[in-house]
């Protein structure tokens, strides 16, 4: 059976639902020679900041139990150079290229939107409020609902493009930033970005991480993932799309199901860089023999 | 695309043998796909259990060698239990299947009119060195190799034995002076540094930090090209997760990634405080 698997974000038209996640597909490039991939129905760029940034001192990453703890600290070549280095790649292939922001000012954040308007190749555009690892581009702007409105308003203002927020799980109450970037004019939501951790060398009483602390990613955050995925798909109108510790086609439909118009993989590139291939595949699979036509018959189903 | 991005998946490679060398050091040895033959000294695998959860992340490990045997290509790595990922490795047996990425990294330089070259290897660091050692014997045939080995004790010394078949001459130092030289490896290596000047002499070194950056001090009067492989905690091997970054002083500095543009870098390249 031929199963429809397009689905719309606010406007960003995908052939499928499964999206990487940014920080973990450098600019696409880097897996050219590890999968097919123009199977996949969007690229999300590394982040991006008006100037080229350096990132943090190593030790940057750390195993935990189900997952790591990075703390890179949105290492990028900046606007300018991806416009003219990075996406001439991306214009080559099929999936949709998203473009991860980030600013150290509400001003900024509207900058970079205005200088990608101009990029020919850019689909989207996703504005980072949630790295726990820098004091600009982060958590600063993603815990406060008020910021988080004022930053969504200015890159709204600024681009032609579909605007999606990625959200920060280290608050008290995802559902109320993503209402107020919603309100503010977001196109739709993404989440959960990493959630701010740290791990320790008893010999040496150290942090692993020179940063101290970091985001942990991969299998252990999904729970906690899917139930901020559900609640807010109940609080907000637009889309919302589903990251956090997707490993396989079955993680990524417990999202779908909870209502995720689509979801993200990052983490599980490391283990297996061909992972969104098999997600892709594992999901039409799955349509297939549930007898579901239509992607978008299963979205949202959740029985509770 | 085309059709080349197929020898570039994680292959699944059957454990041939694993045996423990001398205490905590092991030579696993799986059979891989023939392209594994054109692997260079200094690049790199990233393995983990097929299939398995834990450890989660692939772990990065130096080429020891490759070789053919029969109609099957062998792979041979040689590490040392660190950690929890290298714990589970260690019980690997015959039979066992792993996931494998590689070969990943640059190699070392080997330039043709090389007639004298010296490694200085501590620890573990002997891994990549060791290939290099058997690559420089089949390739430019009566070169001079020798060979700086540090351990902490006489027992403890890793890969001397194959070490001692390939190379012209073998010091060794340990910490106790239990064998060879009592001290740091560096510490024999400067003993004999000034006769390692000439543009036909290449160096080449691999082990802890602290080792390679007291080479670094001692190389900065000596002209002799030096090359080390770096080790930095990794998540995939090729340049996507950026969390191998080490810093640089050419190229106006800043961080560059260790498994893409290294393992392999010019010693003098590498900023070792930062």
């Amino acid at each position: 059976m031929k199963v429809q698997t397009g689905v719309d974000i606010g406007g960003l038209t995908l052939k499928n639902p499964v999206m990487t996640s940014s920080g973990t597909f450098g600019y696409g490039e880097e897996y050219a020679d590890y999968l097919d991939i123009n199977r996949l129905g969007a690229i999300v760029v590394k982040g991006l900041s008006l100037k080229p940034k350096e990132g943090n001192p190593p030790p940057r990453i750390m195993e935990t139990a189900s997952g790591m703890l990075n703390a890179v600290g949105l290492q990028n070549v900046g606007v300018e150079a991806f416009i003219e280095k990075k996406l001439p790649y991306l214009r080559t292939i099929d999936p949709a290229v998203v473009v991860n922001i980030f600013g150290n000012s509400v001003e900024e954040y509207g900058r970079i939107a205005e200088i990608l308007n101009d990029a020919n190749g850019v689909d989207a555009l996703e504005v980072n409020i949630s790295c726990p690892n820098v004091k600009e581009g982060g958590v600063a702007f993603g815990s406060d609902p008020l910021l988080a409105g004022e930053v969504t308003r200015a890159v709204k203002s600024a681009s032609r493009l579909p605007v999606i927020v990625k959200l920060t799980p280290n608050v008290t109450d995802i559902t109320e930033i993503a209402r107020s970037v919603e309100i503010a004019g977001a196109d739709a939501v993404s989440l959960i970005n990493t959630l701010t951790g740290m791990s320790i060398d008893i010999e040496k009483r150290i942090p692993h991480l020179k940063n101290i602390t970091g985001g942990l990613s991969g299998p252990a955050i999904k729970p906690v993932a899917l139930r901020m995925v559900w609640e807010t798909v109940k609080a907000v109108s637009i889309p919302v799309i589903g990251v956090g510790g997707i490993m396989s086609a079955s993680d990524a439909l417990e999202f779908l199901i909870a209502g995720a118009r689509a979801i993200q993989i990052g983490t599980a590139h490391f283990i297996d860089p061909s992972a969104a291939a098999h997600v892709v595949d594992g999901i039409e699979e799955y349509l297939s023999e549930h007898g579901l036509e239509d992607i978008r018959d299963l979205i949202g189903t959740l029985r509770t | 695309m085309g059709g080349f991005w197929i020898v570039k998946r994680d292959i699944c490679a059957t454990v041939f043998s694993q045996r423990e060398t001398v205490e905590r050091h092991f030579l696993l040895t799986v059979r891989v796909p023939a392209h594994f033959g054109n692997a260079l000294p200094g690049q790199f695998v990233m393995v983990r259990l097929k299939g398995g959860a834990a450890p989660f992340l692939s772990r990065p490990f130096s080429i020891y060698s490759v070789s053919s045997r029969g109609n099957d290509t062998c792979l041979e790595i040689f590490y040392q239990v660190v950690g929890e990922g290298t714990d589970i490795f260690s019980k690997l047996a015959e039979g066992d299947l792993l996931s494998i990425r590689g070969p990943l990294g640059k190699g070392f330089d080997i330039p043709p009119a090389c007639k004298t070259v010296v490694l200085v290897a501590g620890g573990i660091g002997v891994a990549p060195l060791s290939f290099l050692a058997q690559r420089c014997r089949e390739e430019m045939g009566d070169v001079e190799l020798i060979c700086y080995l540090g351990a902490g004790t006489a027992e403890s010394l890793a890969g001397l034995e194959r070490l001692e078949k390939i190379c012209t001459a073998v010091k060794i130092s340990t910490d106790d002076g239990s064998r060879g030289y009592r001290g740091l490896v560096t510490g024999l290596f400067e003993k004999d540094m000034d006769r390692y000047a000439g543009d036909t002499v290449r160096i080449y070194s691999c082990g802890p930090r602290a080792m390679l950056k007291s080479l670094q001090w001692l190389l900065k009067d000596n002209p002799a090209v030096c090359q080390v492989s770096l080790e930095e905690r990794m998540a995939c091997g090729f340049g996507a997760c950026l969390g191998c970054a080490v810093r640089i002083r050419s190229n106006g500095g800043g961080f560059v990634r260790v498994c893409t543009e290294g393992p392999i870098f010019d010693i003098r390249d590498v900023e070792f405080s930062g």
